[in-house]
């Protein structure tokens, strides 16, 4: 790395804390700054100067902001702690709070963005593009931006479920987009050979979506399942991956998604 | 909000939390956020909501956007608390971070959408609107002293960049001078700003 280049991206420490840069000036500077101790610190005094820029215009919000973001809080899972290696274990990811029974019901828009803010905060605290999550899934560009389609799609609806073996699967749905994405936390480790694997099951036949990743933290990165036809269900099989219209072990979880 | 009775915390200890306001407590609070504590959740709404909400505002002008991208911001802070490290830098910063950044975004999508032409008309707006309700707080009070300070180019850069939401390419072009110049001075106004302003609240 040339000297000028360094000069350069620590000159922009300003503009960044001010958010003043573009992405890929952003991404620029954030490489430069995992590097940098000196910058990290500057960065850290600059940032004490702008918050005091934002508490000069504090205003009261309307109450009913803060009892959406609150009442959101409540149905909207929590991220573990970013993976430093210097913490001691992650923390429980999900609230012990049970969902709402009939998820269809309480699932709102707010439900979804919600859910995407989950991934995309964990996308951003990686330091990564937008769902990094997907990355580390082996998903490419454009399973990144379908699964982003779909969190951010205006009738996405989200269902949580446990399963019976253990964990909790949850599932972002849009009609509209005709696919899913899901999930999975605290699910059982399994013996090699077995995998889980996702399949969409109903009257246009039971066919494999997706093998799941192997869990970071006990969660598994997102995964997309497109082509979601009428009346089709979410299975998840926990045995020898099958093909189309052969499952080779028993649903471990069958999940309705049907409105 | 099926579960919303069950949520409920006792407003006494949501009020003693609030009592003891101090820096010290917003990060207390995140901290119990991050356990998935919805009362440490609440009491952190009543206590960063105006920073957040007036820096959301100030950025994204438009109401009923404002309290779109308010919520999203309190949210986000729910789901990301555990990944708030006290030891780099205050809760206050890490939260007006989150709400500055998301709201630039929005505003940034909104440009891009309409289109809009650069007017040195809005930066004017800006700068005025900001100094008004500078005034209004007792510690505005001194930020605005110490806005005052800066040079005009440092002043402008800052103000513009923070409160605007613009790039430094936009602000560049606003106040017509070179963008690497305005790349110095954001940084060097910063600087003096936070050299003025002293590390405490």
């Amino acid at each position: 790395m040339s000297r000028l280049w360094r000069h350069e991206a620590h000159t922009l420490a300003g503009a960044y804390a001010l958010d003043a840069v573009t992405g890929p000036e952003r991404a620029r500077f954030e490489r430069h700054l995992a590097r940098c101790h000196a910058c990290a610190l500057e960065l850290a005094e600059l940032r004490e100067a702008t918050a005091r820029l934002a508490g000069a215009v504090a205003a009261d919000p309307p109450a009913a902001v803060i009892q959406r973001a609150v009442a959101a809080a409540a149905r909207t899972p929590q991220l573990p702690p970013a993976d430093s290696g210097s913490r001691t274990r992650p923390r429980r990811p999900w609230p012990r709070r049970p969902w709402p029974r009939r998820p269809w019901l309480a699932a709102r828009r707010r439900v979804a963005w919600g859910l995407a803010a989950v991934f995309l905060a964990a996308a951003a605290a990686s330091g990564g593009v937008a769902l990094t999550a997907a990355h580390h899934a082996g998903a490419d560009q454009r399973s990144e931006h379908a699964i982003a389609q779909v969190l951010n799609a205006p009738d996405a609806v989200l269902l949580t479920s446990r399963v019976k073996a253990g964990g909790t699967v949850t599932v972002v749905m849009s009609r509209r987009d005709r696919a899913l994405v899901f999930t999975t936390d605290g699910l059982p480790p399994l013996p090699s050979g077995r995998c889980y694997q996702l399949w969409l099951m109903g009257p246009a036949g039971d066919r494999p979506a997706a093998l799941l990743p192997p869990p970071d933290h006990g969660m598994t990165s997102p995964v997309i399942a497109t082509g979601v036809a009428e009346g089709d269900w979410v299975g998840l099989t926990d045995g020898p991956p099958g093909t189309p219209g052969h499952l080779r072990s028993a649903p471990i979880l069958m999940l309705s998604l049907a409105a | 909000m099926s579960n919303a009775g069950r949520r409920q915390v006792p407003a006494s200890a949501t009020a003693a939390g609030a009592g003891r306001a101090s820096a010290a407590d917003l990060e207390t609070l995140i901290c119990g956020v991050a356990r998935g504590d919805q009362g440490a959740f609440e009491a952190l709404c009543a206590r960063a909501g105006p920073a957040v909400f007036g820096v959301v505002r100030a950025v994204v002008r438009d109401p009923s956007q404002t309290e779109e991208v308010c919520q999203e911001v309190l949210l986000e802070v729910w789901c990301a608390a555990s990944r708030f490290e006290p030891g780099r830098g205050s809760a206050l910063s890490w939260l007006t971070t989150i709400a500055h950044r998301r709201a630039v975004d929005r505003v940034r999508s909104e440009r891009r959408a309409a289109e809009r032409q650069l007017r040195a008309a809005s930066h004017e707006v800006a700068y005025d609107e900001v100094a008004e309700t500078v005034e209004a707080r007792l510690d505005g009070e001194r930020v605005r002293r110490c806005l005052g300070s800066l040079t005009s180019l440092q002043r402008e850069s800052v103000t513009l960049a923070y409160y605007g939401g613009y790039t430094m390419r936009e602000v560049a072009v606003l106040l017509s001078a070179p963008e690497a110049t305005v790349k110095t001075r954001m940084r060097d106004g910063l600087i003096r700003l936070r050299d003025c302003l002293g590390g405490t609240r």
